[in-house]
């Protein structure tokens, strides 16, 4: 009954909200749909923010990704399930073709429960590895919070994350105040492949191992990861920006450890968790609701004095000076707002015919930009080699929906009449020079040949001889 | 199932403040690098209080070997955490490397090169290994630095290849090389080249005048057959005029017609001048 209530209220909600770019249609896996009062917060914010819920068991009949070829869901999540398997509406093959039909995907795991084949062969298929026998358990003797997991050390205190590398943006742990802690209950570590489109969100602590709770409760003998190699939040952007998030720890998501809950460090210290708002970006990115890029135009036009003052030309001429501006929009849970391109990073543009001929570093336009589109510029010459070339911004980024933009264009050789004149070569004078006394020459010799009399001297002697 | 898991650390809380304050360590610490083909080797203590101080170098058919006792509060004891971590001082990449533990607490491992990840084998500085020692409980749990290795890759053998993944991120810049401009030689010399060739004209027409070149019959020649010679003498020097336009200013299409229509007056007044001449020439008078 509470439970209808709270639909209820999700689905009003879900009128007032704005909501993700991709949908708002949400299906969460549940063992047991009984069990979505344990996430009733986490829930609760998802309505809140405007996604409307649906809530299947993996046995149930009428589960379907798909309906007529078209995705009936723009996302799904997976709490942990006990079923070995997902049945026949959930095969990795469905999940995969779920993604590359962009839809996002939420996995969440748990030490406790086994994660089920299905779920583990689809991580496989994107070059993420779960521990053995598919269970594992994270445990760091150094870092975990004394007050619930004096003995097991199993629910760790992490910092809110920070940026992988300089140059991303820290989407998931901004802002964090400075001695909250991300609790970690019972979570699962995974291994990611080398594959670029897997980033880790959050990594285990250098001294944190994965082992596997039943066979190895007295010795570690096969050692399935520790360190940083072991990841606990993942994440995995496709081609097509359809999104994956990994979640070792589902429990960070109910609702004892979602609100500022207390724990202790192992210094004695008290700290408040981070989870609620690290839930709430985390579920964000991951349905398409932070970190999403919008390409607004792009222009591009001779920057010639005299030139054509025409905007995105079929044609231009090798050297021309060409200017190049594009408009770009980022998406933060309800507005686009303009997009600034992280510190250490740069936005690039490729000019290229096969393989880039130019590839520079656009700048910010300020002229250009508004409140809520970034624009960025760049000005430069041609190469002197006629063909079919384009412009291409390739800016794929981890944490960022990619931007993939290609303006094809023709550049034209020189014709004849737009070369330097001959008279303006130095070298060329000479021969000009001939020209000009072979011309005169010519006409000289024509007076001559027509109304030249005969030498009178010449006549003479002429006479003499005769 | 799950409710039950949060209620058992509680309970676990109140058996851990018993044995409160108690820390690991380990004692009788050896580490020995043992060459293959027998060999000397080098054999060194470690304690947790001070690591070594020079590296120890692992070359390639090595074996490295590190033994110690975990304790507890002084008491042999199996930690569940027995670990020696091999760090790349540079860019920060972990290796652990789990110690097999007995119920006593003796710990050992060996490490040679073929377990060591591609990235180490290729590193320039030493590497840095701690030991890390932990288990469940209150008793605190170690980490320290014990020593550093120097991997020494034989160079008979070629280094393994390693390729850095791709990851997404700005690439480097490519600014296209544009071919070189065609280049003129100093205006100088052009200059003093066009001076000698334009003084070749001056040349011609005195070596004409010398020779007693002149044109006495322009008045008779005119007098003879007027229009003739006006039209012939104009054509040729109007046509090297359309040459000059065509050189300036005009296309082929606009010379052409203006061509034709010269080279017509050319042809016709051409056949009566030059007729003029021919009878001047029969005449003895050229």
């Amino acid at each position: 009954m509470r439970s209808l209530f709270s639909l209820f209220v999700f689905l009003f909600a879900v009128s007032v909200s704005a909501v993700s770019t991709t949908g708002n249609r949400l299906l969460a896996i549940l063992d047991d749909v009984a069990d979505k009062e344990n996430y009733s917060k986490f829930l609760g914010d998802l309505a809140s923010r405007g996604f409307e819920l649906t809530f299947e068991t993996p046995k149930s009949e009428t589960l379907a990704l798909f309906h007529l070829g078209e995705r009936k869901y723009d996302h799904v999540i997976f709490f942990p399930t006990k079923t070995k398997g997902l049945g026949p509406n959930l095969t990795p093959n469905i999940l995969v073709q779920f993604l590359n039909a962009n839809g996002n995907v939420l996995v969440t795991l748990s030490s406790g429960v086994v994660a089920p084949n299905s779920l583990v062969s689809f991580l496989a298929e994107l070059d993420i590895q779960l521990p053995v026998d598919r269970t594992g358990l994270v445990v760091d003797h150094f870092n975990y919070d004394t007050a619930s997991a004096a003995d097991l050390h199993d629910v760790l205190l992490l910092p809110p994350p920070t940026a992988v590398r300089s140059d991303i943006k820290n989407l998931f742990g901004a802002g964090a105040p400075a001695d909250s802690v991300v609790a970690f209950p019972r979570g699962v570590g995974a291994a990611l492949g080398a594959s670029e489109l897997l980033t880790p969100i959050v990594r285990a602590p250098r001294t944190a191992y994965s082992y596997n709770p039943k066979e190895q409760a007295e010795v570690v003998d096969d050692l399935f990861g520790a360190g940083e190699q072991l990841s606990l939040v993942s994440s995995f952007q496709a081609l097509n920006s359809a999104r994956l998030v990994l979640l070792g720890s589902a429990e960070l998501l109910q609702d004892k450890w979602l609100d500022e809950a207390e724990v202790t460090k192992v210094d004695g210290k008290k700290a408040k968790t981070f989870n609620r708002e690290f839930a709430k970006r985390l579920s964000a990115w991951a349905f398409q609701e932070l970190g999403v890029l919008r390409v607004n135009w792009i222009e591009h036009r001779l920057d010639e004095a005299g030139g054509s003052n025409e905007t995105n030309p079929k044609i231009y001429r090798i050297k021309n000076k060409v200017s190049y501006t594009i408009s770009l929009s980022e998406y933060a849970y309800d507005t686009w707002s303009a997009f600034n391109v992280p510190t250490n990073d740069v936005l690039q543009l490729e000019f290229s015919m096969l393989s880039p001929f130019h590839r520079l570093p656009l700048s910010f336009d300020k002229t250009r930009s508004t409140k809520d589109a970034a624009a960025y510029t760049t000005t430069f010459v041609l190469p002197d080699q006629h063909g079919i070339f384009n412009f291409k911004i390739n800016y794929k980024r981890p944490f960022l929906s990619n931007v993939e933009e290609k303006n094809t264009v023709s550049v034209r050789h020189m014709a004849h009449n737009e070369w330097p004149r001959s008279f303006a070569i130095s070298g060329a004078w000479p021969w000009i020079a001939g020209i000009a006394v072979t011309v005169t020459g010519w006409i000289g010799f024509c007076a001559l040949w027509l109304y030249s009399a005969p030498p009178t001297d010449k006549k003479k002697q002429t006479k003499k001889t005769q | 199932m799950r409710f039950t898991q949060s209620f058992a650390p509680a309970l676990l809380v109140l058996a851990g403040v018993a044995q409160a304050a108690s820390s690991w360590g380990f004692d009788d610490g050896t580490l020995s690098v043992v060459a293959k083909k027998g060999g000397a080797g080098v054999k060194e203590k470690i304690t947790s209080k001070s690591p070594l101080s020079k590296p120890v170098t692992l070359g390639s058919t090595d074996t490295l070997k590190l033994v110690l006792s975990a304790t507890d509060n002084g008491k042999g004891k199996r930690p569940h955490q027995a670990f020696l971590v091999l760090k790349q001082q540079d860019t920060g990449l972990e290796a652990p490397f789990p110690l097999t533990v007995k119920e006593t607490g003796k710990a050992v491992v060996q490490i040679s090169h073929k377990d060591l990840p591609v990235q180490f084998l290729l590193a320039s500085e030493p590497l840095q290994a701690s030991v890390v020692i932990g288990s469940f409980g209150s008793a605190k749990p170690l980490d320290t630095p014990v020593f550093s290795v120097n991997i020494e890759t034989d160079p008979a053998i070629p280094p393994p290849a390693y390729e850095k993944p791709v990851r997404y991120g700005k690439k480097a810049e490519i600014h296209h090389i544009f071919r070189p401009d065609p280049k003129s030689p100093p205006a100088v010399i052009s200059v003093v080249f066009a001076l000698a060739v334009v003084a070749a004209l001056p040349a011609l027409f005195v070596g004409w005048l010398l020779l007693g070149a002149n044109v006495n019959h322009l008045t008779k020649a005119i007098g003879t057959a007027p229009i003739s010679h006006a039209a012939f003498f104009g054509s040729i020097v109007a046509m090297e005029f359309v040459f000059f336009l065509y050189f300036t200013t005009w296309n082929l299409f606009q010379a052409l017609p203006v061509l034709i229509g010269v080279s017509t007056v050319t042809i016709l007044s051409g056949s009566k001048a030059l007729g003029e001449v021919q009878r001047r020439r029969l005449a003895g008078e050229r």
